[in-house]
């Protein structure tokens, strides 16, 4: 085990993958020479040279239509968002391409590809470098969704990632690449997807967070003990595929869910993981689960606004009171 | 061109030809469905692409993508069951006319996005170089393609990156029923080429001794690392956007006038010139293609349906890597 | 301000009621819409929720009184409030009243209640078809104010513990019953003791209807047995725990009452004559064994019902009932099969006998039978009754007297199948032989075709192959 950034454990999972399979490579804008904005490639292209660590020009459908059809003849290319707000710009390489083409293709075609990059709140980028985008790509089948919450679930997931042979939406957080934890140095440490994580036992009520919240989630879940309802916290970590069977356990138990994530609340995950819950589990719930999200506004520039849109800790304690009829 | 080559390329036309008067026959008896766009009038710039790519290389193709397939190898008959959307077709009847690829054969797909499939020959040339092979790419996309954002992005990392593939417009004269003069910055879209610092040339797409000469340059550019180019065949496509068009756009004295400059009519007459094939043999030609084509109908006909219970199947790749 | 606590009228005809317990003392906090006493209808015991939350603040009428309906029988109110001023007036008054706010709530249970009480006195009237009123209304509404929420998770966790959650009361959003108010029902449930448990289970005892001597009221296995004895009042039960010979008053309440008028109605108004017949049950039993054979359960009482059915569509006269009109043979073969409870006896009814299979039979009478003994049966199914069978076979009895079961005009009483000496074809054998005796009414009714009808019975007995 070594103790490692968020970010660090993911340069050296792709250094460590690069190594072992040359057919993997990374592209990007401002990944080789700076090592990526927030250091995720960092001293890569030092190692790997220019062809494998390629810094792209500024067009994001280019180069991920261009990573596709390396995909499609036996590459594993990894692309590279400086910003996942930017994959608005490359939509239709993104859902029209890699998410269906082995489909229409009548299963005729693989495509090993990972869309790599952070989101959300935290440096006051304001609405087009803040926003969370994972619900596109839950929507459309043909992706898997994968959103680490720690440093060490980065490096074991984005690992399964780059060695799964589909397209895969790896969804950092920009506020969680300056976390550490211990990370497992086995250069074939893997977090199989579809698994959940319960980050804290609890009997009362089921909390569901995915990415930066899932840490407000533990937060609010020690306020709670402190009035003497036990939570239990599970992160998702992928949203394609889903676990739900961790989450209805949990439910089987507590009778109560909430479930919080920093994107809208509208339309969004949270919407999709409590209908499955009230689908599979109706029994088990005592009250109708709560979704907590960013409000339907754009996400603002201030720091002050930033914070009134998206849950905080206060915001889960109380739906958590609420779902308890306390 | 040699003999040889001359012949093939005489044969894929033909084939190209007749599977796509076939496909309009069948779609009139309303016996396939969806959008069936026709190649009839172009085929020769498929069919000299298609001579001159090996097994290896690869193409990307569009919704008019009959011709390409056929060109780079498809089957007829799996051609048409998929157009009928069985489960024999190239794509088991989930992709349809639009979306017909073959992979293993280096057609890495039809694309029913205008424009969509230009980067991923980009991204197979890529792959060739990274892999250090010989292979080169091919994207086949229409005039109105080179006014999509991606044409322009995927020319600018092609050239930065000297791949080795070539860009062919088939410029058809219109994008649907908008007249490409009308909707384009420039007369001739291969001097767009200039803007991404590669050769761009202008081409008698139905004639398939200049497409030859054209393609070979290309490919040789290619295979020696120099980086793409972008070769514009000009062309007409006879038959309407789509089964069904009106045509409001254009008259029947223009549609005429390129009727005169048919490829396949050039090369018959070529041939008996140079007393390369007979008139005999080139009715024997015709009689082999159409029996051909005769069979991928009865194939097709005669495929299964695709299994309601297989819908699931392929949306991701299972298992591991 | 404190709240009368009165004796709730539950059917159409109900005068009075018997206080069985008290669940809470008086100085005990109760809440609104949780089980206060317990009462007994004449036909079945059924809890009743307090109308109010507050302290109970005075019992006027204690375990065992009989009380008149609309009688206060108790008062809630605050602790310490002065409720002199009420008392003097239930004294004086003697009733209570029935204003709104002090009107008893209903139960789910108490609308069960309420049919059975309804039903039981409108078939002593001779009018089984009587709906009970007032019914309906407040299913499922336990506070009889509105509809009914509850939470899934509720109601699967009440469903765990066999608790009948439309008797709670919800603490949730709009008064949603929600897990906790499940939860808390489960630990107010009498506690009892292993012993205790077993005791109830063997002895067919309802521990909620069980006072506890042990500490919060947990209950022992002396407190089961007292209740059984209360109950059964037999001497069967009675030899084994009285250690003296003295004599008890056993309180005439509930279903003995019912029984008690019953049977002497029956007896005073129909003119009731008595046929006896021995049958020769040989193939009977040999049809038995073979279907038992082919794992068809069918019993013998079954197989005695079908033969009575297709006698009764014989015979309709045998299938009728005497009215102001004149005497009304029914369409209908509907059967009443008794069945032995504790505390008394009732009459579920298997409907259109003759036209059932005797599987089918075979599985209505069961289900009846489980109904009647965990006090569900509804009104629907004790009732309509055109002609009854009893059988007391399992008693060892080669035959019996039956009372007619009012407004029917017969009765089979069946004994048991016993192997005896027979005469068959001039030779003695020993053949099982079943006694069957028919209370007929005179009145409708002469001997010579009930004989025919009995006789008939016994043919279909003898050659059971004509059953199907």
């Amino acid at each position: 085990m070594s103790r490692k950034k968020y970010s660090v454990a993911i340069r050296d999972v792709i250094a460590e993958e690069m190594r072992s399979d040359p057919s993997v490579f990374v592209m990007g804008e401002d990944i080789g020479a700076l090592g990526g904005v927030f250091g995720c490639t960092r001293d890569l292209q030092k190692e790997f040279g220019k062809n494998r660590v390629r810094d792209t020009p500024i067009a994001e459908a280019g180069y991920v239509g261009t990573g596709i059809g390396a995909a499609l003849t036996g590459m594993r290319p990894i692309l590279d968002f400086m910003y996942l707000d930017f994959v608005y710009v490359a939509m239709d390489q993104l859902l029209n391409q890699a998410a269906k083409l082995r489909y229409m293709y009548g299963g005729r075609a693989t495509l090993p590809l990972v869309v790599r990059g952070q989101q959300g709140i935290g440096r006051g980028n304001a609405g087009t470098h803040s926003q969370s985008v994972e619900a596109f790509f839950t929507h459309i089948p043909g992706f898997k969704v994968a959103m680490p919450s720690t440093a060490s679930d980065a490096a074991g997931l984005l690992r399964t990632a780059i060695r799964d042979n589909n397209p895969v939406m790896f969804i950092e957080h920009k506020a969680l690449y300056a976390s550490s934890e211990e990370v497992p140095d086995d250069p074939n440490f893997a977090i199989p997807f579809g698994k959940a994580a319960v980050r804290r036992q609890g009997k009362d009520v089921t909390i569901i967070a995915t990415s930066l919240m899932v840490g407000r989630a533990l937060e609010a879940a020690e306020a709670l003990s402190k009035e003497g309802i036990e939570a239990e916290v599970i992160d998702p970590r992928t949203l394609l595929p889903l676990d739900l069977d961790t989450m209805l356990k949990s439910i089987e138990k507590t009778g109560r869910a909430v479930v919080v994530h920093e994107a809208h609340k509208n339309n969004g995950v949270g919407a999709e993981i409590a209908s499955q819950i009230m689908e599979a589990g109706f029994k088990f719930l005592d009250a109708p689960v709560v979704r907590l999200g960013a409000k339907a506004c754009t996400l603002p520039f201030s720091l002050v606004l930033e914070n009134a849109v998206v849950p905080g800790v206060d915001d889960i304690h109380e739906a958590a009171k609420q779902v308890c009829y306390k | 061109m040699d003999k040889q080559t001359i012949l093939q390329v005489y044969e894929t036309m033909l084939t190209i030809r007749k599977f796509e008067e076939k496909a309009l026959h069948l779609f009139e008896e309303n016996k396939l469905r969806g959008s069936v766009h026709l190649s009839i009038g172009q085929e020769a710039v498929a069919a000299v692409v298609g001579a001159y790519l090996r097994d290896k290389d690869y193409i990307t193709s569009t919704h008019r993508g009959h011709g390409h397939a056929i060109a780079k190898g498809a089957r007829p008959d799996k051609a048409m069951a998929e157009l009928m959307g069985r489960e024999t077709g190239y794509c088991g009847g989930r992709g349809g006319s639009m979306h017909i690829a073959d992979v293993e054969k280096g057609n890495l797909g039809a694309n029913a996005i205008v424009g969509g499939g230009i980067p991923h020959a980009n991204g197979a040339a890529l792959s060739a170089q990274l892999r250090g092979t010989d292979q080169v790419a091919v994207s086949f996309f229409g005039d109105g393609a080179a006014n999509e954002g991606i044409f322009h992005e995927t020319l600018n990392i092609a050239s930065i990156w000297k791949l080795p593939v070539i860009f062919i417009c088939e410029n058809n004269q219109y994008g649907m029923t908008t007249a490409v003069d009308s909707v384009t910055s420039v007369k001739d879209i291969a001097v767009r080429a200039a803007g991404y610092d590669m050769p761009g040339e202008v081409v008698d797409g139905n004639d398939v001794f200049a497409m030859e000469k054209a393609v070979k340059k290309a490919i040789k550019r290619a295979q020696d690392g120099e980086g793409p180019t972008l070769i514009e065949a000009k062309t007409y496509r006879w038959k309407g956007h789509w089964t069904g068009d009106p045509e409001v756009y254009r008259t029947r004295d223009e549609v005429e006038e390129w009727k005169t400059k048919c490829p396949i009519k050039r090369l018959e007459k070529h041939m008996q010139d140079k007393k390369i094939l007979s008139l005999e043999q080139i009715e024997a030609t015709h009689t082999k293609i159409d029996k051909l084509i005769d069979e991928a109908e009865e194939f097709a006909l005669s495929s299964p349906d695709p299994d309601p219970a297989t819908v699931l199947d392929n949306v991701y790749y299972e298992g591991d890597k | 301000m404190a709240t009368k606590v009165n004796m709730p009228k539950q059917g159409l005809q109900m005068t009075e009621g018997t206080i069985i317990s008290w669940l809470a003392a008086e100085g005990e906090q109760v809440k609104e819409g949780y089980p206060l006493y317990e009462m007994e209808t004449d036909k079945l015991t059924i809890e009743i929720s307090a109308p109010a939350s507050g302290t109970l603040l005075k019992i006027i009428r204690g375990e065992g009184d009989v009380v008149p309906i609309t009688e206060t029988i108790a008062i809630i109110g605050e602790q310490g409030e002065d409720i002199s001023g009420l008392l003097a007036e239930i004294q004086s008054s003697g009733t209570g009243d029935n204003s709104e706010e002090t009107a008893p709530a209903e139960s789910q249970k108490a609308g069960v209640g309420d049919k059975t009480a309804a039903a039981s006195e409108a078939a002593a009237a001779g009018e089984p078809k009587a709906e009970g009123l007032g019914t309906g209304t407040t299913a499922g509404s336990p506070a009889g104010k509105g509809p009914f929420y509850s939470s899934p998770r509720a109601r699967w966790k009440a469903e765990e513990y066999g608790i009948d959650i439309t008797t709670l009361s919800g603490t949730g959003p709009e008064g949603m019953v929600v897990e906790r108010d499940v939860q808390a029902a489960a630990q107010n449930r009498p506690k009892a003791t292993p012993l205790a448990q077993q005791s109830a289970a063997e002895s067919g005892i309802d521990l909620s209807g069980v006072e506890g001597s042990g500490p919060r009221g947990k209950i022992y296995r002396k407190d089961v047995e007292a209740a059984h004895r209360a109950v059964s009042g037999t001497a069967a039960a009675g030899t084994a725990a009285r250690s003296y010979r003295e004599d008890r008053l056993v309180p005439l309440t509930g279903m003995r009452k019912t029984i008690s008028a019953r049977m002497r109605e029956s007896l005073d108004t129909a003119a009731q004559a008595v046929h006896r017949i021995d049958v020769d049950m040989s193939e009977t039993v040999r049809m038995r064994e073979s279907l038992k054979a082919a794992e068809v359960k069918v019993s013998y009482n079954d197989i005695i019902l079908k033969a009575v059915s297709l006698s009764l569509q014989a015979y309709p006269r045998m299938n009728s009932r005497l009215t102001d009109d004149g005497i009304l043979e029914l369409g209908a073969v509907n059967i009443g099969v008794a069945v032995a409870l504790d505390e008394g006896l009732i009459v579920p009814v298997l409907r259109d006998v003759d036209l059932l299979s005797l599987k089918a039979i075979h599985d209505e009478t069961r289900r009846l039978a489980d109904r009647a003994r965990t006090g569900e049966l509804t009104q629907e199914e004790y009732t309509g009754g055109s002609f009854s069978v009893s059988n007391l076979g399992m008693y060892e009895l080669d035959s019996f007297t039956a009372i007619i079961n009012r407004p029917e005009s017969g009765i089979l009483a069946v004994g048991a199948i016993k192997d005896k000496p027979a005469a068959v074809k001039g030779e003695l054998q020993i053949r099982p032989i079943c006694g069957l005796s028919l209370t007929y009414d005179h009145r409708i009714i002469d001997g010579a075709p009930a004989a025919d009808f009995l006789l008939s019975v016994k043919q279909l007995l003898e050659n059971p192959y004509l059953l199907v």
